[in-house]
């Protein structure tokens, strides 16, 4: 029973990609951004001719703050047959990266990273210098934030909560929309004056018993 | 003039020269989904096509981090709404190689879990076809097409009790074995199923009118299909006999005869044929696997820290009471790293990468959608095209929303 004999490591600091050898059939190699270019058209060169998919992770307390993983296979650029394409290899490059700083962008060695690092832009914030048309792909062009980062709540910001949005919106920070009163300041607020209003228990008391208002 | 890189509004007309700027969706009936795409186009031709997701973003993935481990399996079976068991295969396949359990997966477990996989592999094929013959305006083919789909979601429904999301494949195996009669019920399907493909093949694939509009429409190159990262019947139509089925097999596939049908002419024809033979070949495996299931056995790890108890055993064994506790309360931890676990979709490479840190719940469950990359490679297509041609690649493409967008 392997899944509950080792103890839970305590918060996320650890980088789980570094204590477990790796378990799947790929390479794993990490860089930091300062490298990760270089290194990307190196592997292009070998050989690794296509972008499966990239990934952003954020590791919140950790510095550098985020992965990018880069997903690469090694695929014949002309029809193959089944034994011709064999198993091809895979490679999995991780490049941390911190909150501001730009990766570089691979678009021009894969064209298809156009989306995917626009996704990891919108829903992570991690900036790609050299993309032409960075901008938000999932949520809203007028969105505030970035829903996959840790420290983004779960349901969104406060503001967003009550009144519901609207769908044609499709927006959070919606002009003129009256405080919600569900924050948890908001909510504290109201349980402060609630209380400040109420009048001594004693009274309080003498009025439940009977008295007509 | 050119879209410019700001949200484009929907303008209809420029303001200069013969250009015209249309947005196509996303309730557009032929986008298959709430794709929006922003045209640039001379006439009727088109000089740029600039493709508009995230209508139906949930922040699946968001959610998921916050579910735990068996939870997230909803969750990866809405990803692909087509294909639920698909997409559940390969989220429980991650899963269990994180967790070490890969080798413990009784037989009959991946027997059932690769005939679960190819069924929902034809019965999206049977919607894509569906939906893109009506598209070319032949529309008797979706009511032959949705008729053998819906034997597949009867037996969807017999083995999971949902017609759309079965939920059946679990972590550690599947929940519960087929019940009664459900082999009857394939084997009707096995006889079924050759003469309604030759149907569906005499209504298509000699028709003069479907060849006009698919073939040389929609050409990918295999040096442009690698480079867009185009996986499944797209990059196979190309030339490219890449199938994870064939090259890293998983769940027992390298025990099954099967082909990888390949065309080189990278048309929207040739995509068609290369899924019609899928279909056929993924019936040759469902053949094959028939046999294998007249051998009862466990369909489920024999760990009640990872798979719950079965249910009559809670009353009569505080153990399992215990374990039943922990597992609807806590759920199972996974011991921290981070894997990529690539399967076959219907639609190409789906793959879950997945980050534990040991806890309750997935650090991170991020989706390869592969509908996503093959969708994209629509904006190098599509320039120097017919808007109508246009309706034929999103067909070809077979792109499914809730995975494009999660």
């Amino acid at each position: 029973m392997p899944s509950t004999q080792q103890p839970p490591i305590a918060g996320a600091v650890v980088d789980p990609t570094s204590v477990r050898p790796p378990i799947d059939d790929a390479t794993i190699e990490r860089v930091d951004v300062h490298g990760v270019r270089a290194r990307l058209e190196a592997l292009k060169a070998e050989g690794y001719t296509m972008l499966l998919d990239l990934a952003g992770v954020d590791y919140l307390p950790r510095s550098p703050r985020f992965d990018v993983v880069y997903h690469l296979l090694k695929m014949p650029t002309a029809a193959a047959s089944v034994q011709q394409v064999g198993a091809p290899q895979r490679f999995r490059l991780l490049c941390g990266v911190n909150d501001g700083e730009a990766v570089p962008s691979a678009i021009d060695l894969w064209p298809n990273a156009d989306w995917a690092e626009r996704e990891i832009f919108d829903l992570f914030g991690i900036t790609f210098s050299g993309h032409a048309d960075l901008r938000r792909i999932q949520m809203p062009y007028d969105w505030v934030g970035h829903p996959l980062r840790k420290d983004y709540p779960l349901r969104g910001p406060a503001q967003e909560r009550s009144p519901r949005p609207s769908f044609g919106l499709k927006s959070n920070v919606l002009a003129g929309t009256p405080p919600s009163g569900r924050t948890l300041e908001a909510l504290q607020e109201q349980v402060k004056k609630a209380r400040a209003a109420d009048r001594p228990e004693a009274e309080r008391d003498g009025l439940a018993g009977g008295e007509p208002t | 003039m050119s879209l410019s890189t700001q949200p484009l509004t929907p303008e209809i007309v420029s303001q200069e020269g013969n250009a015209m700027v249309l947005s196509m969706g996303p309730q557009h009936p032929s986008t298959h989904g709430v794709l929006q795409i922003m045209l640039e186009i001379e006439g009727e031709t088109i000089v740029k096509a600039e493709p508009e997701i995230g209508y139906l973003h949930t922040g699946i993935e968001k959610n998921m981090e916050n579910l735990f481990w068996s939870h997230g399996q909803t969750n990866a079976e809405r990803m692909d709404y087509l294909a639920p068991s698909s997409n559940a295969l390969c989220y429980a396949l991650a899963v269990e190689k994180l967790l070490g359990i890969t080798d413990q997966i009784p037989e009959r477990a991946q027997h059932i879990r690769v005939l679960q996989g190819e069924l929902t592999r034809i019965a999206s094929h049977c919607v894509w076809l569906g939906t893109h013959a009506i598209d070319i305006g032949a529309i008797s083919v979706f009511f032959y097409c949705f008729d053998l789909r819906e034997n597949i979601l009867d037996l969807q429904e017999a083995a999971g009790g949902a017609r759309m999301h079965p939920n059946y494949i679990r972590i550690g195996g599947l929940n519960g074995d087929l019940p009664d009669g459900y082999l009857d019920k394939l084997d009707a399907l096995i006889a079924k199923f050759p003469g309604r493909m030759r149907d569906l093949r005499g209504l298509l694939q000699a028709n003069p009118i479907f060849q006009d509009r698919t073939i040389d429409v929609g050409v990918i190159t295999a040096q442009q299909a690698i480079e867009w990262g185009v996986t499944g019947p797209a990059l196979r139509g190309s030339g490219i006999a890449y199938d994870v089925r064939k090259a890293y097999p998983y769940s027992g596939y390298d025990r099954y005869q099967f082909d990888v049908p390949t065309r080189t002419d990278g048309d929207a024809y040739a995509r068609f044929l290369v899924r019609l033979d899928e279909m056929e070949e993924s019936l040759r495996i469902i053949s094959q696997v028939r046999k294998d299931l007249n051998t009862p056995g466990p369909v489920a790890i024999d760990d009640p820290k990872v798979f719950p108890v079965p249910k009559e055993t809670i009353a009569l064994s505080m153990e399992a009471l215990i374990h039943h506790f922990k597992i609807v309360s806590e759920g199972f931890r996974v011991p921290p790293g981070d894997v990529y676990s690539p399967i076959e979709g219907p639609r190409g490479e789906v793959a879950f990468y997945i980050v534990s840190n040991g806890e309750n719940r997935p650090y991170r469950a991020r989706l390869r959608p592969p509908s996503l990359y093959n969708l994209q490679c629509l904006k190098g297509m599509a320039p120097g095209n017919l808007i109508a041609d246009l309706v034929v690649m999103i067909g070809s493409l077979d792109p499914v929303f809730g995975e494009v967008d999660r």
